[in-house]
């Protein structure tokens, strides 16, 4: 009885320059996906300052003292914090994006030029990425 | 492979609820992304200015329907990955309830978060 | 007339009975053999230029020492025009290797018998040019299958998938009058024709990562199946009912994420994932009906 020679999943990545546009597509989908759900809970986390806030002295809050307001502005005064979130633009609008073209393809539209649609959301989320950039690092000192 | 015949199955139900939650996100995030840091940039952020808009009842419901629809969004993409990547049995049981506490806990502090700013105060906890 | 020479009884005679005619039908003999030599002589040089194509084949053998490592081989096979993997592959047994393994049969891509992973995309042997592909061509079984020897990869999983969604004509619907045929009209077989062609080749199945992953994804081989027979309507609304009930349980048409490498490497050109998609929206619509 002969066995037989399983060779896994691992050969699958080191093959990616073989890889085909829908399978980028889904690689990138999935990335960005873990991305997002991962900031969904540190944004919320962040945001929850503002219960402490909420409860605080009347005062602080109107001088902007406040645990909410001083961590989002301690935050946005990092650099690093700045690049992160330009970052987090550049996941989120592939996500959208994509997204959109598969909802397209769940229509049934766009089957045909789904290559071409899933280069079109990268080009364009490189587009918004670049064009967001002076804006996302306003008034940061470098 | 055949174990159940519904025509009510999850895998329909959940695929669908993800596509829906997906064309709402689209448009709400992107609002979302646009309003924060182009309308207001995201270092004049104050509490005053967050309360102020959660003190109207259509941004309050629209940003607690934003956080359901998130989560559930976030949280069922999550779960489909992994049972593709050949989560099955004991372990897939787990990863279940871990999701679901955490889908809880994001939901409930979101609430929470959701109501300082609004003034709301429906329990002391809440 | 023979052209058999005569044989002469003694040396000594041989010189005195030589005729003209015997004279002249030793030249024509000697001047035909010089012309075969030269001609066998032309061909090996011919196959000595002759463009080799390189391949590299890989290798594995549980049974024999030496081979329980996988590996790649190398074969440089004299390129003739026209040339398919196939046919490099049967030269290199044929001449090289002959326990060289890999499965074939109708060489015209209507088996399936030959999906092999060539230069790193899911092909058919028989329907691949090796003109078309760089060298060193690299030739490797079914990716995400287990292989058995060489070229060989255990299909048992591709057909139990296939088997599970019942893939026969099935129907309680029958005519009137016990001859009438269950007639199919000319839109409803063209809606189906392209599902029709598929020959469980399993290229499809190999190239899909949630396949892959998830090992009770039906597949994209055989949704496309259940699609050909509940899209066809002589089944009627019941069998429909009980097909789709099987392909949209959890690991069935929700497992496929839109990848689309199905479509791109089935050699039939059958649009799969366009298959999966509508039988996703069927699944929906038919759920939503029971509110």
């Amino acid at each position: 009885m002969s066995q037989s020679y399983d060779r896994g999943l691992i050969e699958d990545f080191g093959r990616w320059r073989e890889f085909s546009a829908g399978m980028w597509a889904w690689i990138f989908h999935k990335f960005t996906g873990w991305v997002l759900i991962g900031y969904l809970f540190t944004h919320i986390a962040v945001l929850s300052t503002a219960l402490t806030s909420a409860s605080a002295d009347p005062a602080a809050v109107a001088a902007n003292q406040d645990l909410y307001t001083q961590t989002i502005r301690t935050l946005e005064s990092l650099l690093v914090v700045r690049i992160l979130e330009v970052g987090l633009l550049a996941v989120a609008v592939f996500h959208i994006l994509n997204g959109t073209r598969l909802l397209l393809v769940d229509l049934g539209i766009g089957l045909g030029s789904q290559d071409r649609s899933f280069y079109a959301s990268l080009i364009l989320t490189g587009a918004i990425v670049v064009a967001s950039i002076p804006t996302f690092l306003a008034g940061v000192s470098l | 492979m055949a174990e159940r015949y519904s025509s009510f199955t999850a895998g329909g139900r959940l695929w669908l609820w993800q596509r829906i939650t997906a064309a709402f996100l689209i448009v709400v995030l992107a609002f979302h992304f646009f309003l924060l840091h182009f309308v207001h940039h995201a270092d004049e952020v104050t509490f005053a200015m967050s309360a102020g808009r959660m003190e109207t009842w259509s941004y309050y419901s629209l940003m607690i329907l934003f956080l359901v629809t998130a989560t559930f969004h976030g949280v069922n993409g999550v779960y489909n990955a992994l049972i593709n990547a050949g989560l099955t049995g004991a372990k897939r049981q787990a990863v279940k309830v871990v999701l679901g506490a955490a889908s809880l806990l994001l939901l409930v502090q979101g609430f929470r978060t959701a109501n300082a700013w609004a003034g709301i105060d429906l329990l002391p906890i809440l | 007339m023979s052209t058999q020479r005569q044989q002469p009884e003694t040396e000594t005679e041989s010189t005195e009975t030589e005729t003209a005619q015997d004279r002249r039908l030793e030249k024509k003999r000697q001047r035909a053999a010089e012309r075969e030599r030269a001609r066998v002589e032309a061909e090996e040089r011919a196959a000595a230029d002759a463009e080799r194509y390189h391949l590299k084949v890989f290798r594995y053998d549980p049974e024999v020492e030496g081979k329980q490592e996988p590996r790649f081989d190398d074969f440089h096979v004299p390129y003739e025009p026209g040339m398919t993997v196939l046919d490099a592959l049967i030269y290199a047994r044929d001449q090289f290797d002959a326990s060289l393994t890999f499965r074939h049969s109708c060489r015209q891509a209507i088996c399936g018998s030959d999906a092999l992973f060539v230069n790193g995309r899911q092909r058919l042997g028989c329907q691949t040019q090796l003109s078309d592909l760089e060298q060193p061509v690299r030739i490797e079984p079914l990716p995400h299958s287990e292989v058995v020897k060489d070229l060989v990869v255990d299909m048992e999983h591709f057909y139990d998938q296939m088997e599970s969604v019942e893939p026969y004509f099935q129907t309680e619907d029958r005519p009137d009058g016990e001859l009438e045929e269950q007639r199919q009209s000319r839109e409803n077989r063209e809606k189906i024709k392209k599902s029709t062609r598929c020959i469980w080749c399993g290229a499809c199945m190999s190239s899909c990562n949630i396949a892959a992953g998830d090992n009770e994804y039906l597949g994209p081989a055989a949704i496309n199946k259940a699609y050909r027979f509940a899209m066809d309507e002589r089944e009627g609304a019941d069998m429909k009912q009980r097909r789709l009930e099987i392909i949209e349980q959890e690991h069935g048409v929700w497992r496929c994420q839109t990848q689309f490498s199905c479509t791109e490497v089935c050699p039939k050109d059958i649009p799969l994932t366009e298959h999966i998609q509508e039988l996703k929206r069927e699944a929906v619509k038919s759920n939503l009906k029971f509110w």
